[in-house]
């Protein structure tokens, strides 16, 4: 194995988005922390507690999911797409690094940025609600895995791209309505039969509850689901950016 | 014969129904400079690539150093360096990260006197915390340069090395290459600058659409395709030549305001002049020309046009 290539190429990118904190950090902190405060505080005083639990709360799993969500696939995607963009993939192209080192070092880079954002989010919300976590091991065992299932995706999408709108249109398009359609702001069981419907049928709503369960000790679907979710994203998003990286599509002429 | 550094049997590459490369054989002796000519898109930068690692072939194979570029490609990688056609860099990045970074790819770790070394000789040493957004044309074109040498290559592939480079960097990356070669790097290089390959070239490989059309010694190829040449400017023209000049196979040019005559075999231009004299032409100028490489390659590949290719 090249362990220094695969430290360097892991190192240079997470240097690439740390020398731009204002992009890469500090904004989607912003955003979501707005979610926190406009939706937390404008609704929580009036709907108070879901199940017990102060809105507060309730919402800030979901929002510290959507953030580690599209911090990790922004990351690899568009650290991607520019080095094919500018040409730079050649560097590593022609290096001994082998098609899994490659995808490793990207993809674990993405997962750091993913969870820094996640965990700085997690420590804003916290500060108001509280910082007790129920099953800490949890939470981060299945951040990692939705972290390194979208970070592959984001992998893949920018290997496909042709323009910077291509690699948006899965965050803009697909995660942000499924993150919404996906219990971060209600309790499924509370909401009315159609909608009710909608969010049990999609897949973000089980890592959303996962989360739940795994930091307030409690949700209305039982964790083993959302685990499940995020063990065949990671392993199908990762083997399918794994065989595209190496069947050369896009990327080897 | 050693065994050849870079070995390519039967190579060829399709894009669809377009062949760029077409079985191509080509062997690359231990440290030596082969040139590869060709104009646009006779197949340059493909054949390159593919034994890069950049781009894969259809049929055929191609080994460095006797290992096969695909299943071996962590051997074959090491020992060669590519310097892309495409200049590129990464926005982020200053140029000595650019450097470091590249040579941990290679799992090597920059030493201290390398980077001075490559910094200098690629003329970089003043932009080295600069940002390579920053660098002008010239200068990413030879960051890419020391990006290629960063991991001590054995054989160095220069596609275009000098396009958009000035006369004086030139002359100094021409003196850097022939530096690297004294030390046993064996170097391939694509230029359409002919005076380039004549200048650096030991042998010279011809390709045009996909084939190769020739490979030879430099020296060999000029000898071949042309000797001297002596040209005599008349200060007015003449309608006819005189009998004595056309037996020696002196022609006219320029509408009759010049007469060209190739040199005899036994070297001498001495009788041609004394005919010259002898007929009492007006002579304005004389001037004696070598064909230069790029002559010879002009007609090489009119000759290969002739040939058919489909
Ligand atoms: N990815 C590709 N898809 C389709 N055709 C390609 C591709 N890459 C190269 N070609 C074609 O293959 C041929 C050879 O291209 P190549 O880049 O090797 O030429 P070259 O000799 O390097 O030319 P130049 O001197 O212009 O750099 C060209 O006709 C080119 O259009
Ligand atoms: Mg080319």
């Amino acid at each position: 194995m090249n362990t220094l290539g695969v430290r360097t190429l892991f190192s240079k990118e997470m240097r690439r988005f740390l020398r731009v904190p204002g992009q890469t950090v500090l904004s989607p902190l912003i955003t979501t922390s707005l979610y926190f405060l406009v939706f937390g505080w404008s609704l929580g005083s009036r709907i108070r507690e879901v199940d017990g639990v102060p809105y507060a709360r309730f919402i800030l799993p979901g929002l510290v999911m959507l953030g580690v969500v599209t911090n990790a696939y922004l990351n690899s995607a568009s650290s991607l797409f520019v080095m094919k963009l500018q040409g730079t993939v050649v560097d590593v192209l022609v290096s001994p690094l082998s098609y899994a080192e490659i995808l490793g070092a990207f993809v674990a880079a993405a997962v750091v940025r993913g969870l820094l954002v996640g965990g700085i989010m997690w420590l804003v919300g916290a500060a108001f609600t509280g910082f007790g976590v129920a099953h800490p091991a949890v939470a981060t065992l299945l951040l990692v895995a939705v972290a390194s299932g979208f970070a592959a995706l984001g992998f893949l999408t920018a290997t496909w791209a042709a323009s910077f709108e291509q690699v948006n249109f899965l965050p803009t398009f697909v995660v942000t309505p499924l993150t919404f359609l996906g219990g971060v702001f209600y309790s499924a069981s509370m909401a009315p039969p159609a909608l009710r419907w909608l969010t049990r049928s999609n897949p973000v709503y089980y890592l959303v509850e996962a989360l739940r369960w795994a930091v307030l000790g409690r949700s209305d679907v039982p964790p083993g689901a959302g685990l499940a979710v995020a063990a065949v994203l990671a392993t199908g998003a990762l083997a399918a950016a794994y065989a595209v990286l190496r069947s050369g599509w896009r990327l080897r002429g | 014969m050693p065994d050849p550094v870079v070995r390519i049997r039967g190579l060829s590459k399709r894009y669809g129904d377009f062949t760029a490369l077409d079985r191509v054989d080509l062997d690359v002796v231990q440290g030596e400079i082969l040139a590869l000519l060709g104009p646009n898109g006779a197949g340059k930068t493909t054949l390159i690539s593919i034994v890069a690692g950049l781009v894969r072939a259809s049929e055929g194979e191609a080994t460095v150093l006797g290992r096969d570029v695909v299943r071996d490609y962590r051997f074959t990688r090491r020992a060669v360096g590519l310097v892309p056609q495409e200049t590129n860099f990464d926005p982020f990045f200053t140029v000595e990260e650019t450097l470091r970074f590249q040579a941990g790819y290679f799992g090597v770790r920059l030493s201290p006197d390398r980077l001075e070394e490559i910094l200098h000789a690629l003329d970089l040493a003043g932009k080295r915390h600069a940002n390579t957004r920053s660098l002008s044309g010239g200068m990413k074109r030879r960051l890419l340069i020391g990006k290629a040498l960063v991991h001590e290559p054995k054989v160095l592939f220069l596609d275009e090395p000098t396009a958009g480079v000035d006369v004086r960097l030139r002359q100094q990356l021409w003196a850097y290459v022939r530096l690297l070669r004294s030390r046993g790097t064996t170097i391939v290089l694509t230029t359409h600058y002919l005076e380039e390959a004549e200048e650096l070239a030991e042998r010279v490989a011809v390709i045009d659409r996909g084939r190769i059309l020739l490979v030879e010694g430099k020296e060999l190829l000029m000898a071949r395709r042309g000797g001297k040449t002596l040209r005599v400017s008349l200060g007015a023209p003449i309608p006819e030549l005189p009998g004595r000049l056309a037996a020696m196979g002196a022609r006219l040019a320029e509408g009759g305001c010049a007469i060209d005559v190739d040199a005899p075999s036994e070297g001498s231009f001495g009788p041609v002049l004394a005919a010259l004299a002898e007929a009492g032409l007006p002579i304005g100028d004389v001037e004696t020309r070598r064909a230069r490489l790029e002559e010879v390659f002009v007609s090489l590949l009119g000759d290969g046009a002739a040939g058919g290719a489909p």
